[in-house]
């Protein structure tokens, strides 16, 4: 494996620390990360910071670009995969260009999730997961007051922060249903409105939302089953969802994310997923369940790294930090949920 | 001469009138080069001129691309909202760096919309043959044989067990997938040259099948499945669990059951989803379809499950019922959570169970929608270990003769479309058996072309999403409101020109070629290559091309059509005219009930 081309379809968390395990293991192995987006590897929780104009885009940056030159890992950016062939061990880039790998780790990561009745209004929201996502929120927020916040996770929760500190009038629909990763209980929803509240946040409590309209280039009106609201930004908050559908014809294990056994390793050889995309067998919940989390993803990364070079590294069976928060065990099915 | 002009020889419509030369073969080689370059028509399995329809539509010849359909899967109506889209599978446009498949089923659909809602049809009707015919079920493979023998000159009347014809199509398929209006005009229409329908009678109990081979001239069963497969697990007597084809034709039939506020479904077939779908429109709050394997391996399509969950229906992957749960009453199925297996040859995939991992999920009612069996007819003839007759799969006989049968009665749960192209051959069939005579035959037809006119930009074009009802609840105003809208004719436009047309076969003669690989460099994709060596089958079609790059090993430039998209640029640099392009069909030409 040493003399080969390792790939590394990704270029989060667990896709940086599963490049650095191979090259502190394995001096001489190729490694290749193949990014689908144009920015170096980020702190993704940083960018309500950026979107306030506290920090600067540089600050986002994990390693300074010199760093993977000097690690001898060539980083590809702006590049998506579109397909893998798995019995000729290549993959196809969006350009057409057909790269060749010996081992393959897939950590391609998240996408922001939109369920499925919303996903006809998907232009008419803003998501937050990358940088790109952080410069449309700075160009509308330059033209609008008010943002309606639905879902709801710890990511909305930062911008929240972000958005009254730029002094804009924040609505925040809070749904039992639809918070992300866990359900909330009475309690925590409770603490979650007093919090929002005490900051001047508008927290309401609305069913599901039936319309969205553009009324004007500043203006939004959404309709819910029991308000209609005129807002400037919409912003969707429901989570993350493996982003493997370029994977679907490709003879992997598809369910939610990429099925890998305890080792991470896919049905094929030397292929191996860690991170958000990685599904993986659970026998303490009985469910299947997706790492969450920028910590578990460098774990899972490492783990696949090492494996990739002959460990037989299995994954933590049972860290409690991912099924309880605050008590509650988190739903790893929270992709069907709503 | 006026019948010639209205009913074309070889069953097609071309969507130009044209003077080129057109060269009609029966060589296998030709079969094998569609088999390859259209993958679309191959996969259809009533092989459906999908290029030339979807370029009839894009024309605007609404009529044309319907009546291109209707020769050879009868009610493109039904078909453009409820086919299984094996070709959308194969479309090249689907091909990992090319984007989306077009949307084949939708084009077709738009057909069916935008054309005169008083176009009369034009098939091509044989004289008598003074034979009688009698089809056992109106589902359609039924209707799909029905029509043909008629239209071949025999006497034809369908007994049919259920008050109205269609089967499936009519009580298997709820209203807010398939319009009743729109199957009953498209029945009309397949049976409005000579068939005799008599519903309500159940061949076996009112009349014997004895009784009708004395009657008729041949008899063809084709009744379908409607006997649902258990699970076989404990607990499955309990009150609180249906099956899934009763429980829609209970729906049909408007005396649905109660079903109470949770509901899981078992299944992973349009079955499965119908119900889920459905029990959300009757009382149902929560409803999920709990499958076996992965979403990965449901044979439903995109659409389906999309519109299922944003319905509110939940899809649990990986589980394996292993009894239900409750006293009188169903309380919940205990599950066992699965790995997947390898996929088997049947196309299913093997699970693993999880041992330790099982777990009870609390509901109300169970539909169990995993597949049906045919129903034993009382009948002469071999029959199977369930006692139901058994058929040849190429020439349809029983071991009776002028017994017949097809469809889903003969192979089990199949897709409509597969039936109604059983129903077509079989009928090509008996017409064969009882006069000696071949009445169609399929053909490939060549002709010559001019380059496409397709822009490449249209390469780019995104997949028209179907526009449905929205907001959500609207859905549920009442269970016949049907989902899908259609497309505005815009935007049939729109996703009909995304269609490479791969009909268009294009070809370098290397004769005249002078290698200078301007078209290598304008290619969009590895679609021309530089060869040393053909390799071709017994039949001389071309199955592979033995590439170089050593430019001495260099024996031809060619195209290679299951690559090429049909873009057009190969022709625009090429400074010695030498490429060419034909249309190539595959289309079932008329035989004038020529004697074998």
């Amino acid at each position: 494996m040493a003399q080969e081309h390792c790939v590394i379809i990704g270029n989060g968390p667990a896709a940086n620390q599963a490049a650095l395990t191979l090259r502190e293991n394995s001096s001489d192995t190729r490694i290749t990360i193949v990014g689908q987006e144009p920015f170096p590897h980020y702190r993704p929780h940083l960018l309500p910071e950026y979107i306030a104009g506290r920090l600067s885009q540089d600050d986002l940056c994990v390693n300074p670009p010199a760093f993977y030159k000097e690690c001898g890992i060539k980083v590809r950016l702006g590049q998506r995969v579109v397909h893998v062939d798995f019995n000729k061990r290549e993959l196809v880039l969006d350009h057409k260009e057909v790269i060749s790998f010996g081992g393959l780790i897939i950590a391609c990561g998240g996408k922001q999730r939109i369920p499925e009745h919303l996903q006809v209004f998907d232009d008419l929201m803003l998501t937050l997961k990358t940088p790109a996502d952080a410069a449309q929120w700075i160009e509308q927020l330059s033209q609008v007051d008010s943002v309606l916040i639905v879902g709801g996770d710890l990511t909305s929760l930062s911008l929240t922060k972000a958005l009254l500190s730029l002094e804009k009038r924040v609505i925040f629909m809070l749904n039992e249903d639809s918070f992300w990763p866990v359900p909330l209980c009475n309690e925590l929803s409770e603490k979650i409105k007093h919090m929002l509240t005490e900051r001047g946040v508008e927290v309401i409590k609305a069913g599901r939302i039936k319309r969205v309209t553009r009324v004007s280039d500043r203006s939004l009106e959404v309709e819910t089953d029991n308000k209609t609201l005129r807002v400037g930004i919409l912003g969707a908050f429901f989570g993350m969802t493996p982003n493997v559908k370029f994977l679907a014809r490709s003879g992997l294990d598809i369910e939610r994310g990429v099925l890998v056994d305890e080792y991470l390793q896919t049905r094929f050889d030397l292929v191996y997923a860690a991170g958000d995309c990685a599904q993986v067998y659970h026998p303490t919940i009985k469910d299947y369940w997706v790492s969450i989390g920028y910590q578990n993803a460098i774990n899972l990364g490492k783990v696949a790294g090492l494996n990739l070079l002959g460990g037989m590294l299995s994954v933590d069976a049972s860290p409690e930090s991912i099924f309880f928060i605050d008590g509650i065990i988190v739903n790893t099915s929270w992709w069907t949920e709503f | 001469m006026k019948n010639k002009d209205r009913y074309p020889p070889d069953n097609s419509i071309s969507s130009k009138k044209t003077t080129n030369n057109v060269v009609y073969s029966t060589d296998p080689a030709d079969f094998f080069y569609v088999g390859v370059n259209i993958p679309c028509q191959n996969a259809c399995p009533a092989y459906t001129n999908v290029p030339e329809y979807i370029r009839c539509l894009y024309e605007r010849s609404y009529d044309r691309s319907y009546q291109l359909n209707r020769i050879v899967n009868l009610l493109p109506g039904v078909l453009g909202r409820i086919c299984s889209r094996p070709c959308e599978n194969k479309c090249r446009h689907g091909e990992p760096e090319l984007g989306k498949p077009v949307g084949i089923c939708h084009i077709k659909r738009s057909a069916a919309d935008g054309k005169d809602p008083d176009q009369s049809y034009t098939e091509y009707l044989f004289p008598p043959q003074g034979k009688t015919v009698c089809v056992v079920g109106a589902g359609p493979a039924g209707l799909a044989a029905a029509h043909d023998l008629s239209s071949i000159g025999f006497a034809v009347t369908i007994m049919e067990a259920l008050d109205e014809p269609g089967g499936m199509l009519r009580y298997g398929i709820p209203e807010f997938r398939l319009p009743r209006e729109i199957l009953k005009s498209e029945i009309s229409s397949a049976l409005r040259i000579g068939v005799t329908l008599k519903t309500g009678i159940k061949v076996g109990t009112d009349v014997s099948v004895q009784n009708l081979l004395d009657d008729y001239d041949a008899v063809l069963i084709a009744t379908g499945c409607y006997v649902p497969r258990p699970l076989a697990i404990p607990g499955e007597d309990l009150a609180g669990i249906h099956s899934g084809i009763k429980f829609v034709m209970q729906v049909a039939s408007g005396s649905p059951p109660r079903l109470g506020r949770s509901v899981v479904v078992i299944g992973a077939g349009f079955t499965a989803f119908d119900c889920a779908r459905l029990a959300l429109r009757l009382e149902a709050e929560e409803s999920a379809i709990c499958i076996r394997a992965t979403e990965q391996d449901l044979r439903v399509t995109k659409d389906e499950i999309l519109e299922a969950k944003r319905e509110g229906v939940k899809v649990k992957a990986l589980l394996l019922p292993q009894r239900i749960i409750g006293n009188e009453k169903v309380e919940g199925v205990e599950f066992v959570r699965t790995r997947p297996g390898e996929v088997l040859p049947n196309g299913r995939r093997r699970v693993v169970p999880i041992e330790g991992s099982e777990f009870v999920l609390p509901c109300d009612s169970v539909i169990v929608a995993i597949g049906q069996g045919s129903e034993p007819i009382a009948s002469p003839g071999e029959k199977d270990e369930r006692g139901v007759l058994i058929g040849d799969r190429i020439t349809y006989r029983s071991s009776v003769p002028n017994l017949y049968v097809t469809g889903d009665f003969m192979t089990g749960p199949t897709t409509v479309i597969e039936c109604i192209a059983g129903g077509r051959r079989v009928a090509e069939k008996i017409a064969e058996d009882l006069t000696g005579k071949k009445f169609r035959e399929w053909a490939v037809r060549t002709e010559e072309a001019t380059t496409t006119d397709r822009e490449r930009s249209w390469d780019f074009i995104p997949r028209r999403e179907m526009p449905t009802i929205t907001p959500i609840e609207n859905r549920f105003n009442s269970i016949e409101t049907e989902v899908e809208l259609g497309f505005e004719s815009e935007e049939g436009i729109k996703e009909s020109q995304r269609c490479y047309l791969c009909y268009l076969h294009y070809e370098i003669d290397i004769t005249s070629c002078i290698y200078c690989r301007y078209c290598i460099d304008v290619a969009p994709r590895d679609c021309i290559k530089m060869v040393n060596e053909v390799i071709t089958n017994e039949a001389g079609a071309i199955t592979g091309l033995v590439e170089t790059s050593n430019w001495r090993e260099v024996n031809a430039v060619v195209i290679d059509n299951s690559r090429c998209i049909r873009c057009g640029e190969c022709i625009k640099v090429c400074p010695v005219d030498c490429i060419s392009v034909s249309k190539v069909e595959l289309v079932e030409r008329t035989l004038q009930g020529r004697r074998n």
